[in-house]
């Protein structure tokens, strides 16, 4: 008989912070993005991104990423934490439709709850294969 | 002669393949590997790249058709998990991913 294991508040929190993090991060990098001229020059295009308080702000937002994400693939499987993360479309489509009063329609809708099904079906799984958890 | 969307498109395919290894590397660190540090310096090189790579790919493609394509990372790492890692990909994980994979384009689609 399969017991499955408790699911660490650690693991729990860092999955969330990994969504927040995320979700802000392709917000910004949108407007920083979309606010670069096109010089067709991707030598200029950086220069001007390393210009941008927005892009700045991306890079911050992507270093406490990066710390957060390590720590939560020492309590997961990359393919537990990596899709369990693509709750963040789900939290950029809300804010975008919530705040930026962005249109959507029946197709979204529906992608976004396949994106909540998709999410659920793998919380299901272990979030640690047995073997990988001994080499920890 | 390939055109501008064509490029976009490859290069979106190419960040999705670049972040599969990115992220096994970033795996790799925490599982005590004897050289852990090597694999989170090349996993951050190849974040780097994979971010110039994706920004490029965005002066081609629009948001919403750039956001599709690069769901094809959760693919590529689902994937190369399974080889590389030897985690357990249950049927039931890749059912979920595949479900996340037709949601994320269908919301992309119409950005």
């Amino acid at each position: 008989m399969s017991v499955r294991k408790k699911f660490p508040t650690r693991l729990m929190a860092g999955l969330l912070l990994a969504i927040l993090i995320d979700t802000a991060v392709q917000l910004i990098w949108k407007s920083a993005i979309v606010s670069l001229p096109n010089n067709g020059s991707p030598w200029l295009n950086v220069q001007a991104l390393l210009r941008s308080p927005l892009a700045i702000s991306v890079l911050l937002l992507m270093a406490c990423q990066f710390f957060n994400w390590l720590i939560v693939l020492s309590n997961a499987d990359l393919s537990y934490a990596q899709p369990v993360t693509s709750l963040s479309y789900v939290s950029v489509f809300c804010l975008s439709v919530l705040y930026l009063k962005e249109a959507t329609d029946l197709i979204q809708i529906a992608g976004i709850i396949l994106v909540l099904a998709g999410v659920w079906f793998i919380s299901q799984t272990e979030h640690v294969t047995a073997s990988n958890e001994g080499e920890r | 002669m390939i055109g501008q969307n064509g490029i976009g498109i490859l290069l979106v395919v190419i960040w999705a393949l670049l972040e599969g290894i990115a992220q096994v590397f970033l795996k790799k660190s925490v599982l005590g590997a004897v050289h852990w540090y090597l694999w989170i310096f090349f996993g951050v090189v190849i974040l780097l790249i994979e971010k110039m790579i994706y920004s490029e790919a965005l002066l081609f493609l629009n948001v919403g058709a750039a956001y599709a394509i690069g769901s094809l990372n959760l693919i590529s790492v689902t994937f190369m998990s399974r080889c590389f890692l030897r985690e357990k990909v249950t049927r039931r994980r890749w059912i979920g991913v595949c479900l996340i994979f037709i949601g994320v384009g269908l919301v992309a689609a119409r950005t």
